[in-house]
Formats: structure tokens, C-alpha cells, sequence
């Protein structure tokens, strides 16, 4: 895990070291806070009344703790259905994303083929057009093949996005060449290839791009909001969106829910996180 | 377990439309509105039509009411089944009926010799430019009033508002009211809430490309923050903070806002939030314009060009912009465009609605203008009024700049 | 329609025509999808730049009309696709820097022993995470008039006396700032994950020549981590050119038009803004899409060019 605080560097502990270590927390610690700041102040707002939310000058601490706002929101909203729903897509999501572009970025980073490099700007360039541009034609399309109102159209929409591709393409190339031939030498094809040796040694990527995924799915707004009407179907930033317009004075309450969809995605967070630090070092890679 | 759960659902749905079709005289029509669930005359119209013709019945497809012209206009555009339509913006419907996206209603208004003449002249607006084809029916018709909380006049032994007010005697009525934590008056961030007064007159329009008028109402303003007598734009911007909630609080004397607001105040009252009584007045006027002028907007009904139940949906849009419809929107507080005085009976015997003479009069409004007109080019004339409102109400430019860019900018949009 | 691409010039070899086949099944999962579900739609959004159409059969052949329309009376001060551009452009050249070095910054310094690596990481990511409109909200409390930034910059002698939003210079900034806040720890992440291609043994070397913590940097972390600050920045600049979502609920593009985005143009012009209403003008609209599509892909182009020069790949 630390590549640089090498056994030798006890005998240099000196009083400059000592200082660099403590303006480093010092700066960690501020940004910490600047990063804490706004939840901080949502954490009190949603133990508010609505009235006193901005009321100024502003109280960080309630007078009274309204722990109640939080019950009122599960009332309010069906929370927990909107949750399962995200949950599902998000899940399916990530791991069609996963599959597809952890395969594809394959052919682009490691393999030599006619037509690659315009290929591959054509990928980019889709990046480029926003999406309120193509969202009529797309939706009319999604009609069309009896996709609309199902969570399928955002599965579709959002699995093989030219994003996942990309990323993996690069953390592919900053995989030695050597190791390929290597195994070409020992007989193994592409396919083995990418089983056996890249994909076990892309694990950081393969979690920064799950978490990538799961969050961007979860958060997005404007894809069920156009593709999704009924009910039973929709995602947890639709129904807190709808929440914030039905109730647009209750801002305690809207933090509160704001507050309670971050937890999910915080647990996801957590559990990937560790694979981002198991480094190459300790795969075994040896350049 | 969901793909299950979708696969199941679009069975029901299928046997369902097979059953539709073996039992015949049940219909189902599904209506797209925002805050369905929210809103209480969506229910009270449903049940009375159900009521009314056994065999139809009435399902809302909630849209988010931020983005509904979005939903809305992509749904049309992609073919979707929807029978009916709320008609949110006048400007949508105009694109809707241009495109063949919503049905031609003018057979059907002369074969059921439909009556056009109860709407206050609200039922123009629903043609398209340029012809007599009518393509929606007015349902809602909200125009503006003044609201006024009566506990804080009591409170400083103040007289109310009356119905029949100068802007200038309600801006010294604002001053008269501010001070102990109380706000004389409060403006929401819209244009329409701080300068549409302006055409309350019948002349002006905001489209006119002739902003003058506006400055006197800019100027009220400003002095009534510098006063004190009202929340700044730039604090309330700032903070998000909406009407609902502001007048809610019980701190602020007076509020023009539409009629929509009465609704929601009496479910406030009900469920404790607000704490106070509450009258409305007809809006202020300028010297020289009647009172009990005002402005508003209708919401309409469309009828969807791909239903399969054309003639249904007719039936239900027909009957619920007409009287009966209009009863059962008025008893719930809210204002339907279809006006008789036996509909502002029922609509000032709403359960929760002040009882004073003056507010019941509040409901007859002498003349109600278009909030916006219909028209080429309105629509980059509205973006362009609201960007230099939004820069005058935060005093990046003086009111003369601000107006005289309105007008710079409007110029190329106007019709010579 | 991949045979029809990897086709021409010259007459493959039997090998490159295996090798061809190989890499399009690999491509292939990903590619089908991609064609129908995003490549079809933009292509059609490609020609409708070229059409009159408000989303009915009724679509008519403009020509140049639609770029004709937006470039009339050009400028940056005055022009809606002038103050658009010249506001977008502004946006990223401000915020891209920024955020890729907080991004780093924060990546190296969580790299290494640090005591509560596991908390910092995670606190910094939280930004990416929560919900943005409510972030918005309290961004625009904590920026307004009397709020506490402009209380503790009052407090070193600044004069502040309006809320960023609602000042034509400082709103650009305020969606700067939410901007490089909320996205350093998500780019802070791909940093980590890139650091961890970098092998230990290099420092090592490193080490035992004598090089200190500062050439180390330079000399190695910095090159080995360019595949990531390639990509990090071809992401960001192109998703900084379509920022949209900040400005529509932070300050929706004002005031007056301090803050109107190219996206938030193209979005006026197909469904109408806060407050204003449908248009339907979708052929327009393309047409700035357009404009946004050439400058990208430019600068995209650009880079891809440079790879070659500044980009190492192992």
C-alpha cells in the first residue's frame, strides 16, 4: 500500500518531516471540513422546522432536535419502493456495464484492426452531443420496440455507454505489453488473454468503474423522469424530485430524504473502496 | 422478480384491453396531469364523472409538474396513447395542434352545440394562431389576487385592503404593516408576481415589445425593499424560498399571487402549518383602470390525436370544463374557467374559504387579462423579458437600463 | 457495417483479417448496443441540424437555415450562442485546472501512510454522491448575502454585498465552485486507481539512486499517471462543455444571461427554460449541438494527437 514510506525513512525523521506531517492532517483536515460543510448543514437543516431552515443569522445546532421529520418522510413517500427499484437497475446496470466495456476496451487498447481509430472517435464524439439533443429521437425509438415505462429502457440506455469503454481502454494501456506476449508465446489466445491476465490485473479499474456506474444510475434524474411513468417504476431521484415539488417549503424534510438516498450509495462506496488501493503491487506484477 | 413483475403487468394490461373490448361500455381513460396525487380537484373531478357516466373510468398519469412540458411534448412527439392532456403552457399547445399531436375540436363543438361563451373570453387563447380551430377547452382559468392575513391587521388595528385599491394606497398600506418582524407585503421571484400588472389594463401586453409601463411597478418594489416592507429578490433567490411557504409563516401582511394559492392555504390551515385567518382582496389597480382588473392563465384539456378513445375523451374534456365539471373543481377551492354565479357559489362555500363579503367578491373579477398572449416570436420575447427582469430585481441594472435592454432586445422579435 | 469500416486501402492479410475478426467480437457486446441505442439517435440529431422539425411528421429540408439563425448578429456580448459560448468556455478553462488539481492533489496525498486513508477517501467522494438539488440548495445558502462565505470574507476586509447568484461576476463563479467541489473526489478516485498502475519497484530504483520525494514525483509518478490525466481530461473538458444540470437549478442561467451554458441554450430552444415554454425548435437546437460537437471534438482531436508525445503508456 505505501509505495514510498520505504523502512529507511525512520533514520530521516527530522523536526522539518514532523512539520510536513502535521500541515498535511492540518490541509486534509480542512478539506474534510469544506467537503463536510454542506451535509453539515443539511444534517441540521433536516432536524428543523421548515421555518427556522433559513432563518438567519443560522443555528448549525436546532433549538430542538425534530427527529420526527425523519419518520415523516418514510409516511410521505414511498421511500423503500423507489429504493428497490433504483437498486435493481442500478445493479443490472453496473454489471452489463462492467461486462461489455471491460470486453470492448480489450480490442481498442490491446489489439491492432482496420478501422480502430475511427471507431473509437466515434465513441467520443457520441460523448459529445448532450443528450437533450437525441433525447426525442431516442425516446420515439424506445417506443417503438415497446421499451417505454419498462426499467429496460434504462438498462439499455445507460449499459453501454461509450464512458466505460473509454475508461477501461486506458487502464488497459497502462498494462505492460510484455505480459500479452508473454502469454501469446505460451499459447494463449485474446480471449485467454483478457481472462486470464488483464482482467485479474484491472481490478482497480473494474472498481472505479462500478463505482462510477452504480453512483451515475442511481443519480440520474432526467433518464427515468422521460422513460418511466408509471408508479411502480420509479427511481429514487425521481421520487425525491417530486417530493421537493410537492413539498417545496419543507426543506427540512427534503434534506432528511436527501440525506437518507445517500446511504446506499455511501455502502457501495465502502465496500468497492478497498479494491482501489489492492494495487498491482500486490497482484504480483512484475514489470 | 421486477422482469417477472413487468411481464406480469403487461399481461394484466393486455387482458385488460381484451376485456375492454368483450365488455363493452367500459372504458378506461387515462388522463396526463401534474400532482395528481397532491392536487384535490383531480380526485373531486374523477368521482363526479364516474359518477355521472357508469362505465368510464378515469386514470391520471402523474408527471412531474417541473418538467411537464417536457414529458409532455416528448410523449406526443413519440406516439404515445395518452388520451387526454392538461395543457400547462398555451405556447405547448400552439407546437401540439400545429403538429397533429391533439384533435381538432371544432366538429364537435358545433355537433354538440357546445356553449363557448361561459369561459370570460378565455376560450381563444385555445385556438390555434391565426384561425378559429379550436384544439383544447378551458378547464382552470387562475387570475391574481391579494392575499392578506387578517390576524395581522387585527393585530395592528389596520383596515383591511379593500377590493377596490390604488397601487400607491396599497404600497403606503405595505409600509403601514412592516415593522416588528412583520414584512408588509411579499413578491415571489417571478415576473408575473413583481411587473405583469402591467397589463391589467386590456391594453398592454407584455409581448408589445414596449416596456415603459413596467417601470413603475419595478420602482414600487425597490422602494418597498429598501423600506423593509418585503423579503429582497436576492434573499429569496438565494434561499429557495417559496411563497407557500413564506406566507405560511404568519409574518407577512399581504401577498398578490395567484388564485391556485387558496388551496393550498386552506390545506395548510387544516393541518396546523399555517396558524392565522386570511381574506383576498381583488388585486391593486393603477388610476384609471377598473377595479378588480387582473391578470391569469387557463389550463386546458387536449385531446390526444393517436387515442383510441377519440370520442370518450371528447365526452369527459366536454364535461369537465362544463358546468358540471366546473362545480366539482370549485368545491374544492380551486377556480375552474367555466364561470356562473352558481360556480362561485359553490366555490365560495368551499370548505375552508374566509366568509367575508369582500373575499366572495374577490371571486367575480371585472376583466381578466392574458398573463402572456399567443404568438410568433412570444416565446423568445418571454425568455428575453425574464433574463433582464432577473437582472433589474438584483440591481445589476438600474430599471432604465434594464427596460430600455428589454425593449433593445425585444425589437427584433416584433411583428412591424 | 464493421466490414464495411475495416475494409479498403489494402488487401489484408489472411492473420490481419483473423486479428480483425477477433477484435470485432470483442467489440461486438458493447457495440450493438451502442450502435442502436445511442450512435443511431445522434446521428439523426447530426442531420436534424440540417431539418426544420418540432417533433411531428412534419420535417422540411432548412439547409443552413438553423446555423444561419444562430449565428445571426454574432457576438460575444450580445448574441445568445456568443454569451453562450464565451460563458461555457470561461466555465472550463476555470474549472478543469482546478479540479484536476485538487483531484491529484488529494490522490497522492491518500496514496501514501496516511492514518484514516479509508475516512478521507470516502469524505471526499460523499460530494459525487448526494443528490444534487440539494446540494444547489445549500450551496445558495451558504453563498447568499448574509451567509457564512461572504460573512468570513467580510471579515478579511472583503466588501460582499450581494449573493453570488445574483451578481452577473460572481454567479459563474458560485457554479465553479459547486462544480470543483462536487467532482474533485470523483476524479480524486480515478487518480487512486491509476496511482495503483504505477509499480513500486520504479521508486525503489528510484530510491537507492538517491532521488528525493519531489524528483520522484516529477520523474515518475507524473509520467506514469498520464494515460489517467489524458483520460481525466478529455472526460472533463467534455463534460464541463455540457454542463447543464448545476446551472439549471443553481442560477438557470442568470442573471440575465451571466450564466446561460450552451446546453442550457439548446435546451431553451427545445423545451424552454424556468419560466418560458415550449419552442420545439429541435432543428435549431441542433445546430448548436453542433457547434459544441465541432469544439470537442477538436480539442479531442487535439489530444489524441498529443497522446502520442506526452502520453506513456507502459
Amino acid at each position: 500500500m505505501s509505495t514510498i514510506a520505504s523502512p529507511k525513512r525512520e533514520s530521516h525523521v527530522t523536526a522539518a518531516k514532523v512539520v510536513l506531517t502535521i500541515l498535511k492532517y492540518a490541509l486534509l483536515l480542512l478539506f474534510t471540513a469544506i467537503a463536510l460543510v454542506p451535509f453539515i448543514w443539511m444534517l441540521s437543516s433536516s432536524l428543523k422546522t421548515s421555518t427556522d431552515v433559513f432563518s438567519i443569522p443560522m443555528k448549525w445546532i436546532p433549538d430542538t432536535f425534530h427527529w420526527e421529520n425523519y419518520t415523516q418522510i418514510w409516511q410521505k413517500v414511498p421511500l423503500l419502493t423507489y429504493f428497490e427499484n433504483t437498486t435493481y437497475v442500478a445493479i443490472i446496470v453496473t454489471i452489463m456495464q462492467i461486462l461489455t466495456s471491460s470486453f470492448a476496451a480489450y480490442a481498442f487498447a490491446k489489439m491492432q484492426f482496420k478501422g480502430r481509430d475511427f471507431l473509437f472517435m466515434c465513441y467520443i464524439g457520441t460523448i459529445a452531443v448532450p443528450w437533450q439533443v437525441y433525447m426525442v429521437p431516442q425516446f420515439i425509438m424506445m417506443r417503438s420496440i415497446g421499451l417505454y415505462d419498462t426499467i429496460w429502457s434504462l438498462v439499455v440506455l445507460q449499459s453501454f455507454s461509450a464512458f466505460g469503454v473509454f475508461l477501461m481502454r486506458q487502464f488497459y494501456l497502462g498494462i505492460p505489453g510484455e505480459l500479452s506476449e508473454a502469454a501469446r508465446i505460451d499459447g494463449l489466445n485474446e480471449y485467454g488473454i483478457w481472462a486470464r491476465i488483464i482482467l485479474p490485473l484491472a481490478k482497480p479499474a473494474i472498481a472505479t468503474l462500478a463505482i462510477f456506474t452504480f453512483v451515475n444510475t442511481w443519480n440520474d434524474y432526467m433518464g427515468p423522469m422521460i422513460y418511466l411513468t408509471s408508479d411502480l417504476n420509479k427511481t429514487i431521484q425521481v421520487g425525491l424530485r417530486r417530493f421537493i415539488q410537492a413539498f417545496s417549503a419543507d426543506y427540512n424534510l427534503i434534506m432528511a430524504a436527501s440525506l437518507c438516498s445517500l446511504i446506499p450509495v455511501s455502502i457501495v462506496f465502502l465496500c468497492l473502496q478497498k479494491y482501489f488501493i489492492e494495487g498491482i503491487a500486490t497482484t504480483g506484477l512484475k514489470g | 422478480m421486477k422482469k417477472l413483475l413487468s411481464i406480469v403487468l403487461c399481461l394484466t394490461m393486455m387482458a385488460s384491453c381484451v376485456a375492454f373490448a368483450a365488455a363493452e361500455g367500459t372504458t378506461t381513460l387515462t388522463v396526463a396531469g401534474w400532482d395528481t396525487a397532491t392536487a384535490p380537484y383531480y380526485e373531486a373531478v374523477k368521482t363526479a364523472y364516474e359518477a355521472a357516466n357508469p362505465g368510464v373510468t378515469i386514470e391520471w398519469v402523474d408527471l412531474a409538474s417541473q418538467e411537464y412540458n417536457v414529458k409532455a411534448s416528448t410523449m406526443l412527439a413519440g406516439g404515445d396513447t395518452t388520451d387526454i392532456f392538461f395543457v400547462k403552457e398555451l405556447s405547448d399547445m400552439q407546437n401540439w395542434a400545429k403538429e397533429g399531436f391533439i384533435v381538432d375540436m371544432n366538429d364537435k363543438i358545433a355537433s354538440t352545440s357546445y356553449d363557448m361563451s361561459k369561459y370570460a373570453g378565455m376560450d381563444t387563447c385555445y385556438q390555434l394562431a391565426g384561425t378559429t380551430d379550436y384544439y383544447a377547452l378551458p378547464f382552470r382559468a387562475d387570475f391574481w389576487v391579494l392575499f392578506y392575513n387578517k390576524t395581522l391587521f387585527d393585530k395592528a388595528s389596520v383596515e383591511y385592503p379593500t377590493n377596490d385599491m390604488t397601487w400607491d394606497a396599497y404600497k403606503d398600506l405595505a409600509i403601514k404593516m412592516t415593522g416588528d418582524g412583520v414584512y408588509g407585503t411579499h413578491y415571489h421571484t417571478w415576473l408575473s408576481a413583481v411587473a405583469n400588472w402591467a397589463v391589467c389594463d386590456g391594453v398592454n401586453t407584455l409581448a408589445d415589445g414596449e416596456y415603459s409601463d413596467l417601470k413603475y411597478f419595478y420602482q414600487m418594489v425597490q422602494d418597498l425593499e429598501d423600506a423593509g416592507a418585503c423579503m429582497t429578490y436576492d434573499e429569496l433567490k438565494a434561499a429557495n424560498l417559496h411563497y407557500s411557504g413564506a406566507f405560511a409563516q404568519g409574518n407577512i401582511a399581504m401577498m398578490p399571487m395567484g388564485y391556485w394559492y387558496a388551496s393550498t392555504l386552506i390545506g395548510y390551515i387544516k393541518d396546523g402549518t399555517a396558524d392565522f385567518d386570511w381574506g383576498i382582496t381583488a388585486v391593486p389597480h393603477l388610476d384609471g383602470v377598473a377595479a378588480g382588473s387582473s391578470f391569469g392563465s387557463p389550463t386546458g384539456l387536449a385531446v390526444n390525436a393517436k387515442s383510441a378513445n377519440a370520442d370518450a375523451a371528447w365526452d369527459f374534456v366536454a364535461w369537465a370544463c362544463g358546468e358540471e365539471g366546473a362545480k366539482a373543481v370549485a368545491a374544492t377551492g380551486t377556480r375552474p374557467a367555466y364561470v356562473s354565479e352558481e360556480v362561485a357559489t359553490v366555490m365560495a362555500a368551499a370548505d375552508g374559504f374566509p366568509t367575508d363579503d369582500a373575499s366572495m367578491a374577490a371571486l367575480l373579477p371585472t376583466a381578466i387579462s392574458l398573463e402572456w398572449p399567443v404568438g410568433d416570436g412570444v416565446n423568445d420575447i418571454k425568455t428575453i423579458v425574464n433574463e433582464e427582469h432577473s437582472l433589474i430585481m438584483t440591481r445589476e441594472l438600474s430599471i432604465d437600463e434594464g427596460v430600455a435592454e428589454m425593449e433593445e432586445r425585444a425589437a427584433e422579435f416584433i411583428k412591424k | 457495417m464493421s466490414q464495411s469500416v475495416a475494409a479498403g486501402r489494402h488487401k489484408m492479410t489472411k492473420q490481419e483479417k483473423r486479428n480483425t475478426l477477433v477484435a470485432y467480437s470483442f467489440l461486438a457486446p458493447n457495440f450493438i448496443g451502442f450502435i442502436i441505442f445511442t450512435m443511431i439517435p445522434v446521428v439523426f440529431s447530426i442531420v436534424l441540424s440540417f431539418l426544420n422539425w418540432s417533433g411531428g411528421s412534419n420535417i422540411t429540408w432548412a439547409g443552413l437555415d438553423n446555423f444561419a439563425y444562430i449565428f445571426k448578429d454574432f457576438s460575444f456580448s450580445k448574441s445568445n450562442l456568443g454569451i453562450a459560448l464565451k460563458n461555457t468556455v470561461f466555465y472550463t478553462v476555470a474549472t478543469v485546472p482546478l479540479t484536476i488539481a485538487f483531484a491529484l492533489g488529494l490522490a497522492l496525498v491518500l496514496n501514501k501512510a496516511v492514518k484514516g486513508a479509508n475516512f478521507f477517501r470516502s469524505v471526499f467522494f460523499f460530494p459525487y454522491v448526494a443528490s444534487l438539488v440539494a446540494i444547489c440548495v445549500c450551496w445558495n445558502f451558504l453563498l447568499m448575502k448574509t451567509g457564512p462565505i461572504n460573512q468570513i470574507l467580510n471579515a478579511f476586509g472583503a466588501n460582499m454585498t450581494k449573493s453570488w447568484t445574483s451578481s452577473r461576476d460572481l454567479a459563474i463563479w458560485a457554479i465553479i465552485i459547486v462544480s470543483v467541489w462536487r467532482n474533485a473526489g470523483y476524479y480524486m478516485v480515478m487518480y487512486l486507481a491509476g496511482l495503483q498502475g504505477v509499480p513500486g519497484e520504479l521508486y525503489e530504483a528510484a530510491t537507492m539512486d538517491g532521488a528525493n520525494g519531489w524528483q520522484k514525483f516529477w520523474k515518475i509518478t507524473m509520467p506514469m499517471l498520464t494515460p489517467t490525466t489524458f483520460f481525466v481530461s478529455i472526460m472533463m473538458i467534455i463534460s464541463c462543455f455540457k454542463i447543464y444540470d448545476v446551472v439549471a437549478i443553481m442560477t438557470q442561467g442568470g442573471p440575465g444571461r451571466a450564466t446561460k451554458m450552451l446546453v442550457t441554450y439548446i435546451f431553451e430552444l427545445s423545451f424552454g427554460g424556468e419560466m418560458i415554454s415550449t419552442t420545439a425548435q429541435y432543428g435549431v437546437a441542433s445546430a448548436v449541438s453542433m457547434v459544441l460537437l465541432a469544439i470537442v471534438l477538436t480539442v479531442t482531436f487535439i489530444q489524441f494527437r498529443a497522446e502520442k508525445k506526452w502520453v506513456n503508456y507502459l
